[in-house]
């Protein structure tokens, strides 16, 4: 077994778990448009690295925030479309009320600098 | 709970649709990358540009696949798997190392498994009875001064009736003695070996009939007993396991038994091993009938022993304090018992295992340091193996493995390892227990019982884990803890050995040597016990000597003259015989069994108290019989046919008695009697050897022997037949058969044996454990032999560059030679010197095993352990060999 070490995802995972449930919360998503909606809604500012969001998606899956379902896309491929579940829409709301704690704990802090 | 529930299953699907699984990703991935391309495309970049950039997006493919499929799977299912194939490949690689480790471990587990399943059955497993802990054998305690071999003396019908009525504190008590049966009307006559057995025998042990009943208090009484139960086996074999035989009458010495109940297939209580030897039980009691002891009975010599069931909830401290309280008040009412009525209450597991517990735990030791020695060895094959793969750990290091990743895998090909080794060992132990079954002693108490079972199964699974873990953690250690670095600045190359690995290695080695050492000196010791026992004064020759027993029916030989005629008939008859020189009888033949003890009168002695009684065997025999056991006349003279009851009533005595009760006195012509003033006193005209009974290991006791023409109790039923013959004893066997048969055709020959088969026979236990430890000592020492020549190979080869060196600046061959054999001499000292230590403690434990020989025997110690160096250094010559034609130049090029 290795040694932990801290991987470059590992510190946005919170992060990029939390905008892929929100992602979701208006309907199912392959994964191409879950990152196309993040990175269109933060106005270009955030870019998903595609290499975590599959991991992240499957295991959003594998904790039953997510369900999967394969379905044909606008273009007519082939695509394993996600939709939250019961549970992930709960998860999304408490994740949204804790970030909205934190970043506005944050950004006080930040002021009074 | 549902949410991990669902994980667990897609981890079970992807664990076994690991291919769908990538290619679902591999879709995914694709659609993306695609979709990518697209837009890429639509904003304008030229088509191959759109691709590379579209993957330059998304960045490590393999590093995403990676991290879904790991979260998707029992990663350490996966990574034991991964081990297992890596480990089977490496053991594959080295077919030679695999498999001397897996035939030492195999050995030393099938040895360590057989001895387990030995101890197991014999002292850990309970009885085969309901609720065992609740059945004692409460036992008479000897009064001081009167030895039987045992701290016990047999029941009497009186102390057993007296208890009966008082005792409230014991469920069942009944009382039973070993007998034995002519079967006549079913083929050829036939000697049963049976019991005479209480009502309360069977509940007491708890065991009912498997066919028909037992018999019941009623049909205990005098008069009423004409039941007979049978055990199974004699059920299968003499009556072809008929089920209608429930009802039929047998003849049983001239008398009819109904037939009412067959017990269980194994049920053959009492066995001669598992009760004390003076009551001289069948090796298998075969039938059962009622002992009908009379509710008043009339005194006299009884030969019984008891088995009771205690009630529930009563402590056996309760049951001997109301023992000890019947024995006062008994005492009370009759002042003559006092000092013969105390009892002590043995468990039946602690009366049944005997003294087995200090041999055999002994014997599991032994097999536990060969079990050790075994381990340690493949350890340091292990170990020097996993040093020459020591590149290959650095590079796995280098590339990402930890050390406990290492470790593990390791591990994981040491516990492969003692897996196979632990299969062997199960197939050796098989044969094990099979040849123990065979060959064991008789005297070894449920060997019947022995047998591979879970519980056998689970010491062999736990034994291999535990050897795995034992040999693999070392080498794992060692090999695992290099500095990385310092590692690949070595360049792979093979260091001289500072480092701590050649440490271990002769630890591991000087060990060995120590622990073979104590085994070696235990066989040795066991070894020359053994040849005292053959050697020591047996007090009889063994030599062309056959004995059997005769058994009379009480029926029909009813007084003394009726017996006495038989017997002279059958002497006549035998002594006619062609090939046979010397005919006699007797109660008891050499090795044959504990004769009947009593205490005896010397008029010129008189017993100070009645603790301090003399006590002798005595022996009723006839003239012929010492010559025909070969116990030789010391003093004086054999019985003669002219001492008859009309003529001055004569003895014979042993050395022991004469030693014993006339030290620095001539005996011969003294006076002594039986216990009784109303038998008359007889007359000493010689002394004999000392001629032992039960092994040749017993001290002997005084004993005195009785012309049978002169003796006055009518208690000769049953006697046994000598006989010395000119040749061959098998020879005559026929003709012996049918001289008795000519007298009386009803009279079966029972126990038909040499004297010298006898002999053998209370040799088994004996020969039994010497075989068994001397065989575990020559396995550790292979074991310590093949560990010794493996250690020092393996120096002479990681020294080759240092005796390139040493041979390039002008060190001769003999040089390295010599230095080489010092470094093994050096480890072999060492680890004898340990050893002998050790065996000063180990040996102390086997005194009692011992005859002739003192624990701390210097000419053993010493023979062994030069004998140990020298073979250590035999280990070592071929490597030392080997290093003598180290050349130089190539030594030296090759680094």
């Amino acid at each position: 077994m290795t040694e932990k070490r801290e991987r470059p995802g590992d510190l946005l995972q919170g992060t990029l778990d939390l905008l892929i449930l929100k992602a979701l919360a208006n309907g199912a998503m392959h994964g191409y448009g879950v990152a196309e909606w993040i990175h269109d809604s933060s106005q270009d500012v955030l870019r998903v690295e595609e290499g975590a969001l599959y991991p992240a998606l499957h295991r959003l899956e594998l904790r039953g925030l997510l369900s999967s379902e394969w379905g044909t896309s606008d273009n007519n491929r082939r695509a394993k479309f996600y939709a939250l579940t019961k549970t992930g829409r709960k998860q999304l709301d408490q994740e949204t009320e804790y970030w909205r704690r934190m970043s506005g704990a944050v950004a006080r802090i930040l002021q009074t600098a | 709970m549902r949410g991990r529930f669902k994980a667990f299953l897609s981890r079970l699907k992807a664990l076994v649709g690991r291919k769908k699984l990538d290619h679902d990703l591999q879709d995914e991935v694709a659609f993306h990358l695609d979709m990518r391309e697209e837009k890429n495309r639509a904003a304008g970049i030229a088509d191959e540009e759109a691709r590379y950039a579209a993957r330059r997006q998304f960045g490590n493919l393999t590093v995403a696949k990676e991290g879904t499929r790991e979260m998707l799977r029992f990663l350490w299912i996966e990574t034991l798997l991964q081990d297992l194939r890596y480990g089977f490949r490496m053991l594959r690689k080295n077919p030679g190392i695999t498999l001397i480790a897996v035939i030492t471990l195999g050995l030393g587990i099938g040895a360590s498994t057989t001895v387990f399943s030995l101890v197991d059955a014999i002292l850990l497993k309970p009885l085969p009875y309901p609720e065992p802990g609740r059945i004692v054998v409460p036992s008479l305690v000897s009064p001081p001064g009167i030895n039987l071999g045992s701290p016990y003396f047999p029941w009497g019908q009186v102390q057993f009736r007296m208890f009966t009525r008082e005792q409230t504190v014991f469920q069942y008590f009944g009382a039973f003695q070993s007998d034995s049966f002519n079967l006549t009307g079913v083929g050829d006559p036939i000697r049963l070996d049976g019991s005479r057995a209480s009502a309360d025998f069977f509940p007491a042990l708890g065991i009912s009939a498997a066919l028909g009943r037992t018999y019941s208090a009623e049909e205990d009484r005098p008069g009423y007993e004409h039941e007979v139960v049978l055990s199974d086996t004699l059920w299968r074999q003499r009556f072809g396991a008929d089920p209608g035989i429930l009802g039929r009458a047998l003849q049983l010495n001239g008398t009819s038994y109904t037939v009412i109940g067959v017990m269980p297939p194994n049920f053959a209580f009492p066995r001669a091993e598992e009760m004390p030897v003076f009551l001289n039980f069948p090796r298998e009691a075969q039938l059962w009938v009622p002992a009908a002891i009379p509710d008043a009975p009339p005194g006299g010599p009884s030969e019984m022993a008891v088995i009771a069931r205690v009630k529930p909830g009563v402590s056996l401290n309760q049951v001997q304090a109301q023992m000890d309280l019947i024995a006062r008040h008994a005492e009370q009412k009759l002042p003559d018992w006092k000092g013969w009525m105390n009892t002590r209450q043995v468990p039946l597991a602690t009366q049944v295992t005997g003294d087995t517990r200090g041999p055999l735990l002994l014997v599991l030791g032994a097999v536990g340091v060969v079990l050790l020695i075994a381990c340690s060895n493949v350890a340091n094959l292990l170990l020097a193996r996993a040093l020459a793969r020591k590149r290959e750990f650095t590079l796995r290091a280098a590339l990402g493995s930890g050390r406990s990743r290492l470790i593990r895998q390791l591990l994981t090909e040491s516990l492969l390892l003692a897996l196979a080794g632990g299969a062997v060992g199960v197939s050796l132990a098989e044969a094990g227990i099979c040849f123990a079954k065979t060959f064991g002693p008789a005297n070894l108490p449920r060997l019947h019982e022995v047998r591979m079972d879970v519980s056998v199964l689970c010491f062999v699974s736990a034994a291999s884990l535990l050897a795995g873990i034992f040999f693999g953690l070392f080498p794992a250690l060692a090999a695992t803890r290099e500095n990385l670095v310092e590692s690949l600045k070595e360049g792979g190359q093979r260091s001289a050995g500072n480092s701590s690995s050649p440490r271990i290695q002769n630890s591991l080695l000087v060990s060995q040597v120590a622990l073979a050492l104590v085994l070696v000196i235990s066989a040795g010791l066991l070894a020359k016990t053994f040849f005292h026992l053959i050697n020591a004064d047996s007090g009889f020759n063994p030599q062309r000597a056959l004995t059997f027993e005769l058994s009379l029916p009480p029926l029909q030989y009813t007084d003394q003259p009726h017996i006495v005629t038989l017997y002279r008939n059958v002497l006549d008859k035998l002594n006619k015989v062609p090939g046979v020189q010397s005919a006699g009888i007797g109660e008891t033949v050499p090795l044959s069994g504990q004769g009947e003890s009593t205490i005896i009168r010397l008029p010129d002695r008189p017993a100070a108290s009645r603790k301090e009684l003399p006590y002798a065997n005595y022996t009723i025999v006839s003239p012929g019989y010492l010559s025909a056991v070969g116990t030789s006349v010391i003093r004086g003279r054999d019985f003669l046919e002219s001492d008859i009851l009309s003529s001055l009533p004569v003895t014979i005595i042993n050395l022991s008695m004469a030693k014993k009760f006339w030290p620095n006195q001539d005996p011969l012509g003294k006076q002594v009697g039986v216990g009784s003033t109303q038998y008359a006193l007889t007359t000493i005209v010689g002394i004999v050897a000392d001629a032992k009974h039960v092994s040749l290991r017993e001290d002997p006791i005084p004993e005195m022997y009785v012309p049978y023409t002169q003796h006055v109790w009518p208690s000769m039923l049953t006697m046994h037949v000598a006989l010395r013959t000119n040749g061959d004893p098998a020879n005559v066997t026929a003709s012996v058969r049918d001289a008795i048969r000519s007298i009386d055709p009803a009279l079966p020959l029972a126990k038909l044996a040499t004297l010298s088969t006898l002999v053998d026979d209370s040799m088994v236990t004996p020969r039994f454990s010497v075989l068994l430890l001397a065989s575990f000592a020559a396995l550790a020492l292979v074991l310590a032999c093949i560990g010794m020549y493996g250690v020092i190979s393996y120096s002479v080869s990681q020294r080759t560059q240092e005796i390139g060196i040493r041979m390039a600046l002008g060190a001769h061959r003999r040089d390295v030679f010599a230095m080489i054999l010092a470094h093994g001499a050096r480890l072999a000292g060492l680890g004898v010197a340990i050893g002998l230590l050790a065996a000063v403690a180990a040996t102390r434990v086997m005194a009692g095993l011992l005859y002739g020989v003192r624990p701390i025997d210097a000419p053993t110690f010493i023979v062994v352990a030069v004998f140990l160096m020298v073979v250590a250094l035999v280990a070592c010559y071929v490597p030392a060999r080997r290093a003598t034609r180290v050349d130089p130049m190539v030594a030296l090029r090759d680094e």
